[in-house]
């Protein structure tokens, strides 16, 4: 009678418990797996970020953080596709130019308040504004929005932004043409909402645990300058119910190998490899040294208003003569690609083309690269003489002194020099260069977050490469439905003219503990949301 | 004494002013600037910035309005890098934590400093002279950014003993790295200086005086040597005290304490303009004042010594 009791109560307890959201000592409802009773999750944050106001937040990991506190009109999938966010639902015209957000009517900021369309009008307003200064103002512009320029020229106040809440629920984008892509650009930071009673309030303390408000799956509340930076559950959030991990702890860790130190120690689950340890590492622990691709490219630019590098034959053969497979297998060691073509071959939807180089062996690139130095009076006796800049790093002056080799086989002789970062940049921005290292990260997965660098007109363009041809296929490829083989033309033409030497595309190296899962492998753009993570039992 | 510590104090107001000015002229002549990033600001994004941050007028006007704002209301200005946050919210954040590390280190290394040094000049060219002495010379050669992954490795990796960083408030688990880490190379030269000026010292008529008095010997060493033989050892105690808390660069990149020592370097190379000057004011006035402590000292442990 007693044990039956007993029995009755426990089952009663335990279906009760098994109805409350914590997920503690549970499975996962998809998977079946079991959890850890811990939902904690430790990483290593590289460097403390600038800001991470949505609307000023320009680095990797401030990006990472505030795509936890806030959410934009869409997400992402762990896939990279996207999802819906605060907007259920979205349409475009026919035309492409105008898009219509649904928002969800059960949205809620950390305070209780509902999420409306007015924040965001009132987010993306503050993302152009003069006052406010964003650094990121300029992707503003490549959503092609309405007015966007004329506004950060100061022309016209921001309230003439193409965009319109229609009613509380309902936001209207108008851009200036049409743009297939849009959607997929709303899940960047800039563009997420901010809540603007708590903005007036705390001016620029807003930021603060304690004075922030947001909308994400968490809310900030704990954060020491250069130490830790610490999340927890929002239970306002709409989708709470879904998310397990209840904290994420980021530690500030400056020193990649005291990072390790400590992801050995378990005091982190996920860190990045140490420079040059991928291979070591790789066959020590197999299941947490990780390897994905990654939306970025690896390249020297070659400044075509130099009285050497002006010449197409020069800038061929230096481009030919490198052995990328050396750089990416024996120097790099942790999956790169090589790369004949500037944008990556993992951007959605991009074809990479088949570039005559590309399809080359080294003997033969060698020898091509040798003969066209031949018919400008270059030879191993007589060497080309060159100089390439790049910014201080063990791992740049790695791959710089092996292509200085590479160029020295075939009669280059290159001198290399370093400068620190902003230095390097300056020097780089004024055109004091002939061949500059450049690496690049697509702010939205899509070709031409890379080929508008080639634009004649883009502040990027550092190479000073100016195809007519090449800026009318890349503007018209704004408003296609397909601008695929728009692309594909373009790096066509980069792959005939040369201002540029792809070198590698990267990869994403990181350690990750095997009870962290949902990571987001596939996501080129290394978009990870800590609502997607769980921990399992261990 | 009074007249002495009030005219160091007077002089110091002029020193400082001058930091300012050459740090100012310094910094502006680095190439690029705060907001020079790799996604170049469009023109009219980068005017509206550097306006908002004052960069847009004359140097002249840039330092007077600083100083006026330091001066008159202890504003050291916003950062320009980061955000969200002023200089004074910056050092008030970091300095509270060097200090703590930096003073229990200071402590650690003139204890055990002194006390190494005082025992091998005692047990002068025995083993346990040189014992000490190469233990003192380990420290030293064994630089910080070497002691701090060696710490963690055995305290955390493998025996499991410390957390391998962080300062949590400033309990004490996570304060005994950084303290061996930033103490061991001052402790090498404190115990060498201890040594060599204890030495001396001992040799000295007036200590022969007093041995031939019948005193004993540790009655001799805390009541007659001690004092002058610190007086080279204060020197270098002033020193090292200032050293250990700009020289804490190393200690809070490894240890993530989020002290101000890394700020030193970091605003360098962010050309964080504010952030420069508020940290180099800083060390210049405790270095000033430190220097003006160690000058009191010598007085009260020399009484030939009168300003």
């Amino acid at each position: 009678m007693k044990t039956m009791l007993t029995t009755f109560l426990v089952l009663i307890l335990s279906s009760l418990l098994s109805l409350t959201p914590g997920y503690a000592s549970n499975s996962h409802p998809l998977t079946g797996e079991k959890l850890a009773e811990n939902q904690v999750f430790y990483y290593r944050i590289g460097a403390e970020s600038p800001s991470i106001d949505p609307q000023l937040v320009e680095d990797v990991e401030g990006s990472a953080i505030s795509r936890d506190l806030f959410e934009g009109l869409l997400t992402q999938n762990a896939d990279g596709t996207l999802a819906p966010g605060v907007a259920e639902r979205w349409e475009g015209n026919a035309k492409k130019d105008s898009y219509t957000f649904y928002l969800r009517k059960n949205a809620r900021w950390s305070n209780g308040d509902p999420v409306t369309s007015h924040d965001f009008v009132y987010a993306w307003r503050r993302a152009v504004d003069p006052v406010v200064s964003s650094p990121y103002a300029s992707f503003m512009e490549l959503t092609s929005i309405k007015n966007v320029s004329d506004i950060l020229k100061g022309k016209k106040p921001t309230s003439e932004l193409g965009i319109e809440a229609v009613d509380d629920y309902t936001l209207k984008v108008s851009l200036s043409g049409s743009l297939s892509y849009f959607p997929s650009m709303m899940v960047h930071t800039t563009t997420f909402p901010t809540h603007q009673k708590t903005i007036e309030k705390h001016g620029n303390s807003w930021t603060k645990p304690g004075n922030m408000v947001s909308n994400g799956a968490y809310k900030l509340t704990e954060h020491v300058l250069n130490e830790r930076l610490v999340r927890e559950r929002n239970p306002m959030y709409w989708n709470n119910d879904k998310t397990i991990i209840d904290k994420t702890v980021g530690l500030i860790i400056t020193d990649e190998n005291q990072a390790y130190n400590r992801y050995q120690a378990s005091e982190l689950y996920k860190t990045e490899v140490p420079t040059g340890q991928f291979k070591r590492l790789k066959k020590l622990l197999p299941v947490e040294t990780h390897s994905n691709p990654r939306l970025c490219s690896y390249y020297y630019i070659f400044n075509m208003e130099d009285e050497t590098l002006k010449n197409l034959n020069l800038r061929k053969a230096l481009t030919l003569a490198i052995n990328r497979n050396i750089v990416t297998d024996k120097i790099m060691g942790a999956g790169q690609i090589p790369a004949y073509s500037f944008t990556p071959g993992s951007t959605a939807n991009f074809i990479v083309p088949d570039t005559e180089y590309g399809k080359m062996t080294q003997k033969e690139r060698n020898k091509l690269a040798m003969s066209l130095l031949a018919k400008e009076g270059y030879s191993r006796s007589n060497p080309l003489e060159i100089t390439l800049l790049y910014n201080t790093s063990e791992g740049h002056k790695k791959v710089a002194i092996a292509v200085r080799q590479m160029w020295k086989q075939v009669g280059i002789k290159a001198t290399l020099e370093n400068q620190e970062w902003k230095t390097f940049l300056s020097t780089r921005d004024a055109g004091n260069f002939q061949i500059a290292r450049s690496g690049w990260c697509g702010d939205y997965n899509e070709a031409s977050t890379f080929l508008d660098l080639l634009r004649s007109d883009s502040d990027q363009n550092d190479s000073n490469y100016n195809n007519p041809v090449v800026d009318d296929l890349i503007v018209s490829a704004r408003t296609m439905d397909d601008p695929n083989p728009n692309y594909k033309k373009v790096e066509e033409l980069i792959a005939k003219d040369f201002p540029i030497s792809p070198i590698y595309h990267y990869t994403g190296v990181l350690m990750l503990k095997p009870y962290v899962k949902g990571w987001p492998h596939q996501n080129v753009e290394a978009n990870w949301y800590s609502k997607d993570l769980y921990i399992t039992a261990h | 004494m009074l007249n002495f510590i009030l005219r160091r104090l007077a002089i110091a107001i002029p020193t400082i002013l001058v930091i300012i000015l050459f740090s100012f002229l310094l910094m502006h002549s680095a190439p690029g600037g705060p907001f020079t990033a790799e996604r170049k600001l469009p023109p009219e994004v980068l005017a509206n910035i550097e306006k908002k941050y004052g960069l847009d007028k004359p140097l002249y006007q840039q330092i007077g309005v600083y100083v006026k704002n330091v001066v008159t209301d202890f504003d050291f200005g916003p950062s320009f890098k980061y955000k969200n946050l002023t200089v004074n919210e910056i050092i008030a954040s970091g300095f509270p934590v060097t200090i703590v590390y930096g003073l229990w280190a200071f402590l650690f290394a003139t204890l055990i400093g002194v006390s190494l040094g005082v025992f091998a000049a005692l047990k002068h060219n025995t083993w346990l002279d040189y014992l000490a002495t190469s233990t003192a010379i380990i420290g030293s050669v064994l630089p910080n950014f070497v002691m701090a992954p060696l710490l963690v490795l055995l305290f955390t990796v493998y025996l499991n003993w410390l957390p391998g960083g962080g300062w949590q408030g400033g309990q004490w688990q996570f304060i005994i790295m950084p303290v061996i880490a930033l103490a061991t190379s001052y402790l090498a030269s404190i115990a060498r200086i201890t040594r060599s000026s204890m030495l001396e010292v001992l040799n000295s008529n007036f200590i022969r005086t007093a041995k031939s008095k019948g005193l004993p010997t540790q009655y001799i060493i805390l009541h007659h040597a001690l004092k002058p033989a610190m007086l080279p050892v204060l020197t270098s105690l002033g020193l090292s005290f200032v050293g250990m808390v700009t020289g804490s660069v190393i200690i809070d990149q490894y240890f993530s304490t989020g002290g101000i020592g890394q700020h030193f370097v970091n605003a360098a190379l962010n050309r964080d303009y504010s952030v420069i000057m508020g940290v180099t004011i800083l060390v210049g006035t405790l270095t000033i004042v430190f220097n003006l402590l160690v000058e009191i000292l010598y007085a009260w442990i020399d009484p030939r010594i009168r300003y």
